[in-house]
């Protein structure tokens, strides 16, 4: 079994009034191909909004890996770019 | 109707630093705002040529979120600091809730028909014979339209063999219902407020954000901190479907920003629900075919405005905002009372009725928690609060359902409009004819009910999940 990617969505009330609001539907966008491969978790304000030099938010971590001004397009970019990086290893 | 684009990002953004601001104190500095959003080196955002206009369309968003007409402006060279002073002294003017900021508005296209470069500038030239104003020329071997001769028949589009002519829609223009928004001389928007129903469809349309709602934020904010009197809020059924919370937390939140207290519209609701379904019984068994509803503002609004023959069936029961309002007052009387939802409309009903002091919508309860940051995360989630049905008035069909639960009399044939668009509009003209068998009609200018409404923090497809996750009822699928 591949190993999963892990994607924690920011729960603070901050990411989900700036576009986090979103990722409520990412389990019925993820495409097919990824949908599987997809750990989906939340997380309480990790404060990332806290300085500027983050970017803007809403933020994500994908495998650890900061996700600035993220959106559906841009996660299931990121997911798509590590499942790819873990077949190469 | 809620989206969550880029407009609509950077309008929280804004009403978030101007919270900030009253809140420490430093109001004075409105006028920055501009100047942080757009520095001197950055990139203007979008198809904006350069930080100075990025910086004036800035200015005039925050000039409506003061509570002012972006075209009641006099003096350019007015402050924005000027403005906030007189938001605060007395009360913005009250024509319309809806304003375009000019700046911002692109005046799309002067025309909605284009000839394309796909125009190959054939001999027949079908378009310019077929044109019935000869507003097409042909130059330079392609044809083009005389926009101040243009009609929009659209007969030039059909007729071309290369499908060379094509429509473009003006966005605020083609979602309005009722024609309420229109080019002016200058080929600028603006909004005929004898028209507008106050739907917020317009706003939700531009693609470039230059409709804003005028807000009340700063005047919520001034009675908060003058704390003379307690500030109430009340939040109406869609606050279930907002955030990321349970009920019980975003009553503490509420708390945390200032305000006094918190009561919910849903109980407001019982008693909308209890005398309209009395008023049903006692109307049909006295021979008026039908009743409509009357909580939502836009729809009462259409029916003041656009269709006067609808006007007799609009139930005379007070909308839940009414109620709740009283309940308040019951118990503060002296309070300032503000509704908070998902709504634009309800600011022109709050003003026709003396009990609710201010509006504000959900975007602005969440900015205004992100500028004090308070965190709903971080509350426990022990104060469910009463579960009422009456939470299903934030969703189609569910005023109807509250109704009928509520109701005995002649056996109920309803019928539920969800969403006032044209198709929809033309509709309820019919239905005030009395052909057909209805007698209970719903009628909710926003698709699928308040949980789509404009003022929303989320898009409705999450509202809706969001909503049946937590309002403690079940909510039927949207009636289109």
């Amino acid at each position: 079994m591949p190993e999963m990617i892990e994607v924690q969505i920011c729960y603070g009330t901050l990411c989900f009034v700036m576009g986090g609001s979103a990722f409520e539907l990412i389990g019925e966008k993820l495409p097919d191909d990824i949908k599987n491969s997809v750990l989906v978790k939340g997380m309480n304000c990790p404060g990332y909004c806290n300085t500027q030099d983050n970017g803007k938010p809403p933020f994500v971590l994908v495998n650890g890996k900061l996700v600035a001004e993220a959106n559906l397009n841009k996660l299931i970019a990121c997911i798509r770019e590590e499942v790819a990086n873990g077949t190469n290893k | 109707m809620a989206q969550t684009n880029n407009a609509t990002l950077i309008r929280r953004e804004i009403i978030t630093r101007l919270c900030r601001l009253f809140v420490e104190g430093r109001l004075e500095d409105i006028d920055r705002i501009a100047i942080e959003m757009a520095p001197r080196n950055s990139q203007p955002g979008g198809s904006r040529c350069c930080i100075h206009k990025a910086r004036a369309i800035i200015k005039y968003r925050i000039m409506a979120l003061l509570g002012f007409n972006v075209s009641d402006e006099t003096d350019e060279l007015e402050s924005l600091y000027s403005y906030a002073l007189r938001a605060l002294s007395s009360k913005a003017p009250v024509n319309g809730v809806l304003t375009v900021v000019d700046e911002a508005c692109t005046s799309c296209v002067k025309s909605n028909y284009v000839v394309s470069n796909l125009c190959r500038g054939c001999l027949a030239s079908h378009c310019m014979v077929t044109c019935p104003k000869n507003a097409i020329t042909m130059d330079n071997g392609q044809a083009k339209i005389d926009p101040l001769k243009c009609v929009g028949c659209g007969l030039c589009k059909e007729a071309c063999p290369y499908h060379a002519i094509i429509y473009m829609p003006i966005p605020c223009e083609e979602s309005c219902p009722v024609k309420a928004i229109y080019r002016n001389a200058e080929g600028v928007e603006q909004i005929d407020y004898e028209k507008c129903i106050h739907c917020g469809r317009c706003m939700v349309a531009c693609p470039f954000g230059a409709v804003m709602y005028k807000s009340q934020i700063i005047n919520v904010l001034h009675r908060i901190s003058k704390a003379d009197k307690p500030v109430i809020a009340m939040l109406a059924p869609a606050v279930c479907g907002q955030f990321r919370a349970s009920y019980g937390q975003v009553v503490t939140a509420v708390k945390k920003l200032g305000f006094a207290d918190v009561f919910e519209v849903a109980e407001g609701a019982v008693m909308t629900a209890q005398h309209e379904a009395a008023e049903l019984a006692h109307v049909l068994e006295n021979g008026q075919q039908f009743l409509t509803t009357s909580c939502c503002p836009a729809y009462v609004e259409l029916t003041e405005k656009q269709l006067p023959q609808l006007k007799p069936f609009v139930s005379s029961t007070p909308s839940p905002m009414r109620y709740t309002a009283e309940l308040v007052r019951q118990k503060y009387p002296d309070a300032t009372v503000v509704f908070i939802g998902p709504c634009v409309a309800k600011q022109a009903e709050a003003r026709k009725y003396p009990g609710v002091d201010y509006v504000m919508t959900f975007e602005e309860l969440g900015s205004l928690m992100i500028a004090l940051n308070v965190d709903l995360q971080s509350f426990e989630s022990d104060e469910a609060g009463e579960i009422w049905p009456e939470r299903r008035f934030a969703a189609s069909s569910g005023v109807l359902d509250s109704v009928a639960a509520y109701y005995q009399g002649p056996a109920l044939k309803p019928l539920v409009v969800s969403g006032l668009h044209k198709k929809n509009i033309a509709s309820l003209r019919r239905l005030a004819t009395g052909k057909h068998d209805w007698n209970m009609v719903e009628v909710m200018a926003c698709e699928g009910g308040c949980l789509s409404g404009p003022g929303g923090v989320s898009s409705p497809d999450v509202a809706r999940k969001l909503f049946n996750a937590q309002s403690g009822t079940i909510v039927e699928q949207a009636v289109n």
